[in-house]
């Protein structure tokens, strides 16, 4: 099979995106959701840093010996340090929300916590 | 004075967030007391910002640290913008008023601050010029929504904050997958340049990149089948919290979808996006007003209310053409006044008689007179009666809708008004010709508010032609994508 290079990397971000959209959607357990939301928000930061991506170049960090042309995009990679801190901070919202959830009902089990309705 | 100084916009709220914790010993009236001043302080700025771009005619574009776009990232406070900014920061004024009343949880700092960074988010969202860049405002918005939906900490509270957190959470990676894709085909971020290579993008690229991003502000945007966080967070979060995020913060989600949509209006493939929006935005109507009917709580019913006349808002901009924008910009108007007057007085009966569900409100029209009849102005224009505001809105979403042909839509969406009329006029019947309980007295400051926004609703519903001039610049600014072009100054970019 004659696939270039990068692909694996596109593959493999997708599959992580959609491993994650399978957990957060199906499962029960809140925590289970919770750590498949990580793992897709793995897989979009891979997606971006796969496209900033050109093979054979060093990191966009000038020091010596690499000037701008040896360098790969440098833009994806300050966009996923940004979504990485956004994700972090998602992450620790949601689970004091868990706490919070488990305090008041003592589950986490999703098809229990249902008061609000209609 | 110089325009640069409009990003105090956005730099004000959030250094008066990290302040409050300094405030804090002081107590809880002092934590009150600055919010309303900060609040007040940028309703000044932001009235300066929109008689700037309204007299002048000309946007106000930002830029950052000297950096000229696509390097640098600007924001551009257009006539929408400016004119959004401003109903940003008066709605936060007044609910920085009613949270002297309504807000008795602690820590009240810890609400101050993540009200402040909510207004801040909207605000950069609507101002904002650069596609990642709205990505990180939307996140500050949502964050502090998830909090502060779950403010008040009782086992709904985090139920709905937990719903909302998932919803956004899917939302906001879609949202990434769509920048990612746009970004490698494009190579720029910058919302001027993507529209002026929008063109060139491979189609397929184009569709599905944007279809995601559309996808992933639709969660903040409440539209079907995203908006299943929507009426539980409303019901659950503080009062003043459920009227920022019916007046604005869902207002910001939509102002970006319609943005981006027209950005790429040189795309091949363009007009079945809008209509895929224009079947998602009448099943949001259709669905919404039906789920309001059989509620048994006012604040839930008008959650869904709300979420319907949003449905509308998003069919008006989804419609591509001039027409459909400025009447959909028209609503949204109309619609962050009336629902604000609404969740306002409605939040104050739960206030004052420990809950918002039906049964409390009857006989209001005795035991509380100015706040039952404010209800009843609110419900009557939300109903589109002549006379009201949201009458003209309606009226012009709809034969736009029309002239578009979409007819089988206009006919749904007139269908679902008469839903709508049913639970309204129930509720006026419920308070005024049911006996209820003693009199109570009404809270001054929000009476003053109550009748203040009241008095807007007839005055546009009387005189609706300078509103409708306003809001037609502002929809000229979303939908003439080439002066938007024109006004960024690109460096090294076309001419």
């Amino acid at each position: 099979m004659n696939v270039p290079d990068i692909s694996i990397y596109y593959f493999g971000a997708i599959a992580l995106v959609l491993i994650g959209l399978y957990a957060a959607l199906v499962k029960k357990n809140l925590l289970k959701i919770l750590i498949g939301l990580s793992i897709m928000e793995t897989g979009v930061n891979l997606l971006l840093i796969s496209i900033g991506y050109v093979s054979g170049k060093s990191a966009p960090i000038l020091s010596e010996g690499v000037g701008p042309t040896q360098a790969v995009d440098p833009i994806p990679q300050a966009l996923v340090l940004t979504a990485i801190v956004i994700g972090v901070a998602t992450t620790a919202m949601a689970l004091s929300a868990v706490v919070l959830i488990y305090e008041k009902y003592r589950t986490l089990n999703v098809e229990e916590i249902r008061r609000l309705r209609g | 004075m110089n325009g640069q100084y409009a990003s105090l916009l956005i730099a004000l709220p959030l250094i008066s967030a990290f302040f409050v914790p300094l405030i804090k010993e002081l107590g809880r009236k002092a934590v009150m007391g600055y919010l309303v001043m900060i609040t007040a302080l940028q309703t000044a700025i932001a009235g300066w910002v929109a008689n700037e771009v309204y007299s002048t005619g000309k946007p106000i574009i930002v830029i950052a640290g000297g950096w000229k776009p696509p390097v640098g990232i600007n924001l551009y406070i257009g006539h929408f913008a400016a004119l959004f900014v401003l109903i940003i920061a008066v709605i936060s004024f007044f609910m920085a008023i009613f949270s002297f009343r309504a807000v008795n949880v602690e820590p009240v700092d810890k609400y101050a601050m993540l009200f402040l960074l909510l207004m801040l988010g909207a605000t950069g969202m609507i101002a904002t010029g650069d596609i990642f860049n709205l990505f990180v405002f939307m996140e500050i918005t949502a964050i502090s929504a998830y909090a502060l939906t779950a403010y008040n900490k009782t086992g709904e509270a985090a139920e709905a904050s937990m719903k909302y957190i998932v919803l956004g959470g899917i939302g906001s990676s879609f949202f990434l997958i769509g920048v990612a894709l746009i970004y490698g085909a494009t190579g720029t971020l910058n919302m001027a340049h993507l529209a002026q290579l929008a063109g060139a993008i491979d189609p397929t690229v184009a569709q599905v990149g944007l279809a995601l991003i559309i996808f992933g502000l639709a969660v903040e945007a409440e539209l079907f089948p995203l908006n299943a966080w929507a009426p539980d967070a409303y019901q659950a979060a503080p009062h003043p919290i459920t009227v920022m995020f019916s007046a604005f913060v869902v207002k910001a989600g939509l102002y970006a979808i319609g943005r981006l949509l027209y950005l790429f209006q040189g795309a091949e493939g363009w007009s079945g996006l809008l209509r895929l929006l224009v079947i998602l935005a009448t099943l949001t109507v259709i669905v919404a007003e039906l789920s309001a009917l059989r509620q048994k709580d006012a604040k839930r019913m008008i959650a869904y209310s709300s979420i319907g006349q949003v449905g509308m808002i998003a069919f008006a901009l989804a419609l591509g053409t001039q027409a459909g924008v400025s009447a959909g910009v028209f609503h949204m108007v109309n619609h962050a006044i009336v629902k604000a007057l609404l969740f306002l007085t409605v939040g104050y009966v739960g206030v004052a008689l420990g809950g918002t569900a039906i049964e409390n409100f009857q006989g209001l029209g005795k035991r509380m007179p100015l706040t039952a009849l404010t209800i009843t102005i609110g419900s009557l224009a939300t109903v589109g009666i002549p006379l009201f505001n949201i009458f003209w809105s309606k009226i012009r979403i709809l034969l736009a809708g029309v002239e578009a042909g979409y007819s089988w839509s206009v006919a749904l969406i007139l269908g679902a008004s008469v839903v709508e009329a049913v639970y309204y006029f129930r509720l006026v019947h419920t308070m005024w010709f049911v006996e209820g309980g003693g009199r109570i007295r009404e809270n001054f400051a929000i009476g003053v508010i109550a009748i203040f926004l009241a008095a807007l609703i007839i005055v546009i519903g009387v005189y609706p032609n300078d509103v409708w001039t306003i809001v037609q610049k502002a929809g000229q600014d979303l939908f003439n994508v080439a002066n938007y072009i024109k006004n960024v100054p690109l460096m090294g970019v076309g001419a």
